[in-house]
C-alpha cells in the first residue's frame, strides 16, 4: 500500500518542489511508495477533493510557502485537519522567507505601492483587486503560529537529498534493524555499575542490540546508533524518569543528546530537518503500518518526545552547527576586516573567510544544512536556513560574534554603523518570526 | 439558469490560479476570468535594500525560473550604475540562462504538458500526470529526467545553486566555470542533443496527431511581446519587439518600456494585466512566452533551431495565433537552448577568470534590465540612490505579461466549447497510454 501524501503551496515560488524534482532519477524508487492525493504543480486533483477527504486521511502533508493571503491560512488549517503529520516545508513556512521583509511596513503601504503607484499602471483610479480575491494577512507569520507542526525542513530551498531522505524516513524506507531486544541485554555493565545509576544519559534501554563497538565497555553511554529496538529493557523506566526531569542533569550529562538525536532515528538533523516533540506519539496513535515509527515501543516514543520537548526550549544542547562549520574558507586568516565592504567591491580571494576579507556574510549566525554552497562561489551566506538562536537582536548578535571570534579590526559599534540595511542583511529570511515587526 | 464553472486550482501550473466561466440562461458565455490569488509585494520590500543584494532576493519570485530573476535585476543595477561587464561574464550568463531554458522547457513539455496529450483530454484526472507517464513510458520518462538533470546541474555549477542562484554580481560573475566542470558537461552534451532531437520527434508527432485541435481550438489574434537582438531570437539581451495581430514587427529600446507596456489593475486578479499601450486596453492585449518569441524572431540564433523555425513557418505561416502551437514553439526554443549550451561550453571564455570588473561605483539613477524567462518576458526597473540603496523597483514578470492574453484566450475557447460545441466534432488520436 502506498502512503497518502499531499503537497500544499501557499504564497511562494514553488522552488521547494523544483528542489524535490531536482532529485530526478533519485525519485524513481520513491514515487511508487507515494499515493499523491494533492499536488497542484504535478497532479490534477482539485481543492474540493482535498476538502472532501475525512480528517486525518492523509499521512504526511508538506506545507510550502508563506502565509501572505487569508487563503494561505485557510489552506494551512485544511492541511492540518486532513494530514496526520505536517511538515513545514522550506524556509517560507518555517520562517516567512524574504516576503517577510514586507512586515517592515503596514500592509496598506504594500498594497498602495503594488496596486496604485507602480510606474507602468495606466488606470485612472487603480485599487486593490477584490473580486474573488482572498485578501491579505496584515503581517506574515511562520506556519507554526497558525497550526501545529510536526517537523521542519528549512532551506531556501531545502536540498534535494535532504528532502528525499526525510521522505524516505517518514515512509519507513530507511531500513533500521529494529532488533527484538535492546542493547542492555548485551551490556557488560551489571546493575550496580549501570551508567543510568550514575545519572549518565545512556540510551541502551531503547536501542537495538547488536553493535560491535560497545561504548559502555569504555564507560561511555550508548548514543543510539543502531536505532530503536522493538522492545525496551526494564531500565527504560529509569531513563524515562531522567528525561522527564532533564533540567536537573548537569550539562556534562547531557553532552550526548545531540549524537542521540542525530543517530537514533537516522534523521538528517544537520540538513535542516527537525522533528517536533510529539511526532512519535502522533504516528503511534494512528498506527500507520508503512511508517517505521509506528512500530516503536511506547516508552521509546515518550523518551524521545521528552527530549525533543526539552531541546525545543534549550537549543544549546543540540550542537546546531552554523554555516561556518560547513565552509571551507579559513577563519583566523591573514585577512582582517578594517571596513565593511559591499559585495560588488573588489574580488575576494578563495582561501580566507569572507568576513575577514571585509564582506557581510551571515554564516556565523545561520544554521548549517546547506553544505556551504554559496561560499564555494565566493558569495557570502545570506541566511536562508534560518538562524541558530532566536528571540535576540540578530544584528547585535552578528556584530558580537564576528568582533570576538573573527579577524575584525572594527568594534561592534563601528561595524554596525557601517551596515546600512541591517534587516535586509541579518533577517532577510526570518523577519516574519520577529515579533517587533508585527 | 446561470451556470458557473470553477476550476480551483488550475493544476500543472507554476503559480496560483483559478478559472471561472459564467454561462447565461441563453447558453452564451457571459464572463471568463483567470483569478491569480497570490502576490508578495516585492515592489515594496525591495525598497531600502542594497541594490547588489536584490539579485539574491528576487530569485524567490519563481523557483522554476530563478536564473532570469537573478540575472535581470543584476543587469538593471548595472544599467543604473553604468557598469560594463567583461565579455567572459556575459558569455557565462548566456550559458547559465540557456541551461535554465533547457531544463525548464523539458520540464514544461514532459511534466506539465505531455500528460494532456499522451493520455488524451478525457483521461482520468487521477492518472493525468507525469508520475503516471514515467510509469507507463519508463524510457521516455528516464530521458526526460536526464534532460532536466543536465540543465539543472549545469545551472548549479555555474550559478552556485540551481534553485536560487548566487553567482552573478553587479560587475560580472563571482567566478568562471572550472575546467573540470566544463569538461564534465562537454562529455554529456552530444547525448543531450540526441535527447532533444528525440523530444522534437515526439512533439511533432503530438502536433500531427492533434492537428485538428491545434488548427481550430484557441486560435486567437493578439499582439505579441518578445525580445530580439537585431531581429535574432535572444533570451539574454536585446530590444523589446512587438508583433501586431497582422504580423507587423515594431522594435523599441528597453529604456522606453513605459511608452510601450501598459499595466491595467483588474478587479479579479492580483497578477495585473499588461497590454500594448499605443493600442489601449483591451485592444492592445498581447501574449508573451514561446509562441510570442517565435512570432517575433526573424531568425533563430542557431542552425538546427533556425531549421525548426522554417519548418514551423512552412506549416503555419509567418505569424501564428494558435494557442496550442505554444508547445511547438517551445520545442524550437529547446533546440536553440541545447545548441547554445553546446557552443558556449566549447568557448574558452566560460573558464576565463577575467569575469568581474573592479570598476563598479554606485550612482543615483534608474536602470532597466530585460531578459526572456522560460515562461515569458521579464523586465526590472530599479531606482538607486547615490549610495546604491534601492529607492524603488518596478517588476514586470512573465505572469503579468501572460495573464490578459490567457484570459482573452479563455473567453474565446469557452465560447467554442460551450456555444459552438467544438469538442464534439474534433478529430482526436487514440491515447498513447492509458
Amino acid at each position: 500500500m502506498a502512503v497518502k501524501v499531499a503537497f500544499m503551496q501557499n504564497s511562494d515560488c514553488w522552488g521547494c518542489h523544483q528542489s524535490l524534482l531536482n532529485a530526478h532519477l533519485g525519485l524513481l524508487p520513491v514515487l511508487p511508495a507515494l499515493d499523491i492525493v494533492y499536488w497542484p504543480a504535478v497532479v490534477d486533483f482539485k481543492h474540493d477533493s482535498l476538502k472532501a477527504r475525512p480528517d486525518g486521511d492523509i499521512l504526511v502533508g508538506f506545507v510550502e510557502g508563506s502565509l501572505r493571503t487569508n487563503a494561505d491560512v485557510e489552506n494551512a488549517k485544511l492541511m492540518r485537519a486532513k494530514c496526520q503529520l505536517i511538515i513545514a516545508f522550506g524556509s517560507c513556512s518555517c520562517y516567512g522567507n524574504v516576503h517577510g521583509l514586507a512586515n517592515e511596513w503596514d500592509i496598506e503601504e504594500a498594497i498602495k505601492r503594488k496596486f496604485t503607484q507602480v510606474e507602468s499602471i495606466t488606470d485612472e483610479s487603480p485599487h486593490e483587486p477584490k473580486e474573488h480575491m482572498p485578501g491579505f494577512m496584515r503581517k506574515i507569520v511562520p506556519l507554526d503560529e497558525v497550526i501545529s507542526v510536526d517537523a521542519y525542513m528549512a532551506g531556501c530551498p531545502p536540498k534535494p537529498e535532504a528532502i528525499l531522505s526525510a521522505v524516505q524516513f517518514l515512509l519507513g524506507q530507511k531500513p533500521q534493524p529494529m532488533a527484538d531486544l535492546s542493547f542492555c541485554n548485551d551490556c557488560s555493565l551489571n546493575n550496580e555499575s549501570c551508567l543510568l545509576e550514575k545519572y549518565d544519559l545512556c540510551f541502551g534501554p531503547i536501542t537495538s542490540i547488536g553493535c560491535t563497538l560497545k561504548c559502555t565497555d569504555n564507560g561511555d553511554p550508548c548514543v543510539g546508533c543502531l536505532g530503536p529496538a522493538k522492545t525496551v529493557s526494564a531500565r527504560a523506566e529509569k531513563l524515562k524518569a531522567m528525561t522527564q526531569n532533564i533540567d536537573q542533569l548537569s550539562s556534562g550529562d547531557k553532552k550526548n543528546l545531540h549524537e542521540f538525536l542525530t543517530l537514533f532515528l537516522n534523521v538528517p538533523l544537520m540538513s535542516g530537518f527537525d522533528l517536533a516533540g510529539d511526532i512519535l506519539k502522533q504516528v503511534r496513535r494512528t498506527g500507520q503500518p508503512k511508517t517505521a515509527l509506528a512500530n516503536i515501543p511506547a516508552d521509546t516514543g515518550d523518551i524521545y518526545a521528552n527530549l525533543m520537548k526539552y531541546l525545543k526550549n534549550n537549543r544549546e544542547f543540540i550542537k546546531i552547527s552554523n554555516v561556518c562549520d560547513q565552509c571551507d574558507l579559513e577563519i583566523g586568516s591573514k585577512s582582517r576586516m578594517t571596513k565593511v565592504k559591499r559585495d560588488y567591491e573588489g574580488l575576494p580571494n578563495k582561501t580566507d573567510c569572507l568576513i575577514e576579507q571585509g564582506y557581510l556574510c551571515a554564516g556565523p549566525i545561520t544554521r548549517a544544512g546547506c553544505g556551504g554552497m554559496c561560499m564555494r562561489v565566493n558569495a557570502p551566506c545570506s541566511g536562508c536556513f534560518g538562524q541558530t538562536a532566536w528571540g535576540v537582536d540578530q544584528a547585535e548578535r552578528f556584530a558580537d560574534v564576528v568582533t570576538k571570534g573573527f579577524n575584525v579590526a572594527l568594534s561592534k559599534e563601528e561595524l554596525l554603523a557601517q551596515v546600512k540595511d541591517k534587516l535586509g542583511f541579518m533577517e532577510k529570511f526570518t523577519l516574519a518570526t520577529n515579533k517587533n515587526y508585527r | 439558469m446561470v451556470k458557473e464553472i470553477n476550476v480551483e486550482p488550475v493544476t500543472r501550473l507554476e503559480g496560483h490560479g483559478g478559472l471561472r466561466i459564467v454561462i447565461g440562461d441563453d447558453g452564451k458565455v457571459k464572463n471568463a476570468q483567470f483569478n491569480i490569488a497570490s502576490t508578495r509585494f516585492f515592489e515594496k520590500f525591495l525598497e531600502g535594500r542594497y541594490c547588489e543584494h536584490i539579485p539574491r532576493i528576487t530569485p524567490r519570485i519563481c523557483g522554476i525560473c530563478p536564473i532570469p530573476h537573478h540575472l535581470t535585476p543584476t543587469k538593471a543595477v548595472e544599467d543604473a550604475w553604468g557598469v560594463t561587464i567583461p565579455e567572459p561574464a556575459r558569455k557565462l550568463r548566456i550559458l547559465l540562462q540557456n541551461a535554465k531554458q533547457y531544463s525548464s522547457h523539458a520540464l514544461h513539455f514532459y511534466a506539465l504538458a505531455a500528460p494532456d496529450f499522451l493520455l488524451g483530454p478525457f483521461a482520468d484526472p487521477a492518472l493525468r500526470n507525469v508520475v503516471h507517464v514515467i510509469s507507463k513510458m519508463p524510457e521516455v520518462g528516464a530521458m526526460a529526467l536526464k534532460m532536466m538533470d543536465f540543465g539543472q546541474k549545469l545551472c548549479a555549477d555555474i550559478g552556485g545553486k540551481s534553485v536560487h542562484p548566487i553567482s552573478a554580481i553587479v560587475g560580472g560573475m563571482k567566478q568562471p566555470m572550472s575546467e573540470a566542470s566544463r569538461d564534465k558537461f562537454l562529455a554529456q552534451v552530444n547525448e543531450q542533443v540526441e535527447f532533444t532531437k528525440k523530444t522534437v520527434e515526439i512533439g511533432l508527432k503530438v502536433v500531427e496527431d492533434y492537428w485538428d485541435v491545434v488548427a481550430n481550438v484557441g486560435v486567437v489574434p493578439t499582439y505579441y511581446l518578445g525580445m530580439t537582438n537585431n531581429g535574432v531570437h535572444d533570451i539574454y539581451e536585446g530590444d523589446i519587439r512587438i508583433v501586431t495581430p497582422e504580423g507587423k514587427k515594431i522594435d523599441y529600446d528597453v529604456h522606453n518600456y513605459l511608452d510601450v507596456l501598459g499595466e491595467h489593475i483588474p478587479e479579479h486578479s492580483y497578477a495585473t494585466h499588461m497590454y500594448y499601450k499605443p493600442a489601449g486596453y483591451p485592444d492592445g492585449i498581447y501574449r508573451s512566452n514561446t509562441l510570442a518569441m517565435i512570432n517575433c524572431a526573424d531568425k533563430m540564433a542557431t542552425p538546427l533551431a533556425d531549421g525548426a523555425l522554417k519548418a514551423f513557418r512552412d506549416k503555419i505561416g509567418p505569424i501564428s495565433h494558435h494557442t496550442f502551437a505554444y508547445h511547438w514553439a517551445r520545442l524550437i526554443e529547446l533546440v536553440e537552448a541545447i545548441e547554445m549550451v553546446a557552443t558556449l561550453l566549447q568557448d574558452p571564455d566560460v573558464v576565463n577568470p577575467d569575469c568581474k570588473t573592479l570598476d563598479v561605483q554606485p550612482r543615483e539613477g534608474n536602470g532597466v534590465g530585460m531578459t526572456e524567462a522560460p515562461r515569458g518576458n521579464l523586465l526590472y526597473n530599479i531606482w538607486s540612490d547615490a549610495d546604491g540603496i534601492c529607492k524603488k523597483a518596478n517588476l514586470l514578470v512573465a505572469t503579468n505579461h501572460n495573464i490578459a492574453g490567457i484570459e482573452k484566450t479563455l473567453m474565446h475557447v469557452a465560447k467554442q466549447v460551450f456555444e459552438d460545441k467544438v469538442l464534439e466534432g474534433l478529430k482526436l488520436p487514440d491515447p498513447w497510454i492509458d
